[in-house]
């Protein structure tokens, strides 16, 4: 198709349906997850499970990058021609992941860009006629234009391009493929080429055409060796600043950081992770974190001799792996929303005290109910793709632009992030003011009338009786002065585990405070407190 | 040049608020607090509530960094209509049993501390944290009790405006908050305020009289 050094290698992706989505990259939609639907952000159920996954393929092939929990990559053509072609290859795989108890798919392509679509499309043709035994979906060599051509441009991870092409009138990758580069250049700068390049089937950018010429990977080595992971991680944080730094100062970023670490008896274990410029520091020190945790919880690691466990860790290493020039990292010239060093030390010493995931800072997402309205992301986690999108966090800085909002007034469109539902209607949301106490849980509650009955709201959302005395959480009673009500809302009714129906109130106690309750499945909830 | 400078969005590297001795407020609260709030100082509001944010707010829309510590409670939105910035805010919901080397590693950081102390916190601990707060200049504000800090602020009356019995809905909220302190600030004052406005933010009463009546119609 183009000059030879441009055509990208053949790719085998392994994808597990159904793992959660945390980290994985968007706009590869199509997961069995509702987007912006539950806002759940714990911490990473599952990464170290995947682990398991990844052992099993590096049967096959040593250098494993794992995409996010859920998904990882290996170099097709080795390994491909020692077991006697990518179909032979791709059903050992299959035998070998599905005996140790996932279901995975693979898609086999030349780039990573459409041997992930093509994992995608192998899963999707699972439930047709067309559907292929063991879900492989291969796309011979040369053909991953073509492949490519029908693919809506809503595939392509970049938010921007893909609201616009389909108002231009372009509206599969076909169509963008087919306009002259230098075209595109010119109309959509540098993600638009990096889209472009990934529409003709090519790799995302060159690489770097020479190697460095200095060493780039950073390491610690630990005496006395270290018998937990938090303060390997929390040295991973350090080291990823320094690699971070040292791909700044040659104008580099890596598309893959490999993560090597040695126990004293000897034992290593290596693993890449994706990174494409856009990780922070604790980013990448919470993927030291999963690889941790999954050797430990793997059950066909080396970590089956707790001898070995209880030697240690005597070494760390972080290498950068697959050099481009880095293009579209740079800081804005008056620094976007960038955490000040002085402020990531301050919350990273926080965070070695209390975990990761101790210091968080708040994402506006969408929901009736106040806690529905926020969600709490860990400090340096640009992981999330309102923090990603929101503007060009340059790799190696710590803590992500979140919040751009103009200082003052906050209320108004200024707010940016959640999982892109915020700024939706939802009808039936408490109205302003909002209140200044949300319960993490709501408090029980009694709410009674006059006669000492607890009030109930019928079917048809009538009162039984006008509230007359609350009492919260087993505090002494209170008598009611003001109420308004019933205020009912089903939420997720089309989902029966997570269905939620509530009748609301607000109530003024004789305190003078006031409160938002809630009834449901006949039992009086607090939810907020407004005062 | 220098009026150039001013229209650029600021450098978040120089997050120091510039005025030295004290962290501004909202005009609101200027009657109360007058000055602001003194840098290297500790102020104290009855229980935590919306004057606590009301209390932040000023400071953090001038560009300083709040967190928020031992607060798993704490309304965003309503800190944001406060006039708070949520960009500029972290929230350490469970600080722990070692919540004042927390406090202590924030304000390196931040220049506004809020803090509901999970425990009633020793005279040693006190003094420890008020040497810290001292040497970066920071402020700390305690929802709950804290001996000698530098102003205490209190919600004497509260009445809420646009809810009946069956009808209407909370609007606003008319409070009368009193202060004392020590210093300058010995002396006791009151001011009546609107928090929340029928907008969510803070405003003095006689600023707002229209929607003063309005409310009550409604309601």
């Amino acid at each position: 198709m183009t000059a030879g050094g441009d055509l990208s290698e053949r790719v085998l992706v392994v994808r597990c349906p159904g793992w959660p989505v945390m980290g994985r990259e968007p706009g590869h939609a199509g997961d069995g997850a509702a987007p912006g639907g539950g806002a759940v952000r714990d911490t990473e159920p599952g990464a170290p499970e995947f682990g398991q996954v990844v052992s099993v393929v590096e049967g096959f092939c040593p250098r494993v990058e794992v995409l996010h929990p859920g998904a990882c990559a290996i170099g097709a053509r080795g390994p491909a021609r020692y077991f006697g072609g990518e179909g032979a290859l791709a059903a050992k795989i299959i035998e070998a992941v599905t005996g140790g108890g996932f279901a995975c798919h693979v898609g086999i392509a030349d780039g990573l860009f459409a041997a992930v679509l093509a994992a995608e499309q192998s899963q999707r043709s699972r439930g047709t006629r067309r559907a292929r035994p063991g879900g492989v979906m291969r796309v011979a060599p040369g053909r991953t234009r073509a492949f490519l051509a029908p693919f809506p441009v809503s595939v392509l991870d970049s938010p921007d391009l893909t609201d616009l092409l389909p108002r231009l009138g372009i509206r599969t990758l076909g169509e963008f493929a087919s306009l002259p580069a230098a075209e595109v250049v010119n109309r959509f700068g540098t993600p638009g080429v990096i889209a472009h390049r990934l529409a003709r089937g090519l790799s995302r950018r060159p690489l770097a055409p020479r190697p460095p010429s200095a060493d780039l990977s950073v390491g610690q080595e630990f005496d006395p060796p270290a018998r937990q992971a938090e303060p390997v991680v929390f040295t991973a944080k350090a080291l990823a600043q320094r690699m971070h730094d040292g791909l700044a100062a040659s104008g580099l970023a890596c598309v893959r950081v490999q993560v090597q670490v040695v126990w004293s008896s000897g034992q290593e274990i290596t693993r890449l992770w994706r990174h494409d410029g856009l990780l922070s520091a604790l980013a990448v020190a919470e993927r030291v974190r999963w690889q941790l945790a999954g050797w430990q919880g793997g059950q066909d690691g080396p970590g089956d001799d707790d001898a070995a466990r209880a030697g240690g860790i005597t070494m760390l290493r972080l290498t950068p792996d697959q050099l481009v020039r880095d293009q579209v990292q740079q800081l804005g010239l008056w620094g976007d929303a960038v955490v000040s060093d002085r402020l990531a030390r301050a919350a990273i010493r926080v965070q070695a005290m209390l975990g990761h995931g101790a210091v968080t800072r708040p994402v506006r997402a969408g929901g009736r109910g106040p806690a529905d309205q926020v969600t709490l992301v860990p400090f340096g986690d640009t992981n999330d793709r309102a923090l990603r999108q929101a503007g060009p966090g340059r790799a190696g800085r710590t803590g992500g632009p979140g919040w751009t909002g103009e200082p003052g007034r906050t209320g108004g469109p200024g707010w940016t992030g959640g999982p892109g539902s915020e700024d939706r209607p939802w009808p039936g949301r408490i109205p302003a003011p909002s209140p200044a106490t949300v319960y993490p849980a709501p408090l029980p509650a009694r709410i009674t009338d006059d006669s000492g009955a607890t009030v109930a709201v019928s079917g048809r959302g009538l009162v039984s009786a006008p509230p007359a005395r609350m009492s919260a959480d087993g505090a002494p009673w209170l008598a009611i002065t003001a109420w308004t009500g019933p205020w009912p809302v089903t939420e997720r009714w089309w989902r029966p585990r997570a269905t939620r129906r509530r009748a609301r109130f607000q109530l003024v106690t004789e305190d003078g405070a006031a409160w938002l309750v809630a009834l449901q499945d006949g039992g009086w909830l607090i939810e907020a407190r407004y005062d | 040049m220098a009026g150039l400078a001013s229209l650029l969005p600021r450098r978040h590297d120089e997050d120091a608020v510039p005025d030295g001795g004290r962290l501004p407020v909202l005009p609101a609260l200027r009657g109360l607090l007058p000055g602001g709030l003194k840098r290297g100082t500790v102020v104290t509001v009855g229980h935590w509530g919306l004057l606590c944010l009301a209390v932040a707010a000023g400071a953090s829309a001038a560009g300083a960094w709040c967190a928020a510590v031992g607060l798993p409670q704490f309304g965003v939105a309503a800190a944001a209509d406060a006039g708070l910035n949520p960009g500029r805010l972290l929230l350490i919901p469970d600080p722990g049993t070692g919540w004042p080397q927390v406090v202590a590693s924030l304000l390196d950081g931040c220049e506004l501390v809020l803090l509901r102390p999970p425990g009633q916190p020793s005279a040693q601990m006190r003094t420890r944290l008020v040497a810290t707060l001292r040497r970066r200049g920071g402020v700390l504000v305690v929802a709950g009790g804290w001996d000698d800090a530098q102003a205490r602020l209190l919600v004497v009356r509260q009445e809420w405006a646009g809810i009946g019995t069956g009808h209407g809905r909370l609007r606003a909220r008319r409070v009368q908050v009193a202060v004392d302190g020590r210093g300058a600030a010995a002396r006791l004052r009151t001011r009546w305020l609107w928090l929340p406005g029928a907008d969510g933010s803070v405003g003095a009463v006689d600023q707002i009289p229209v929607s003063g009546q309005g409310m009550r119609d409604t309601g």
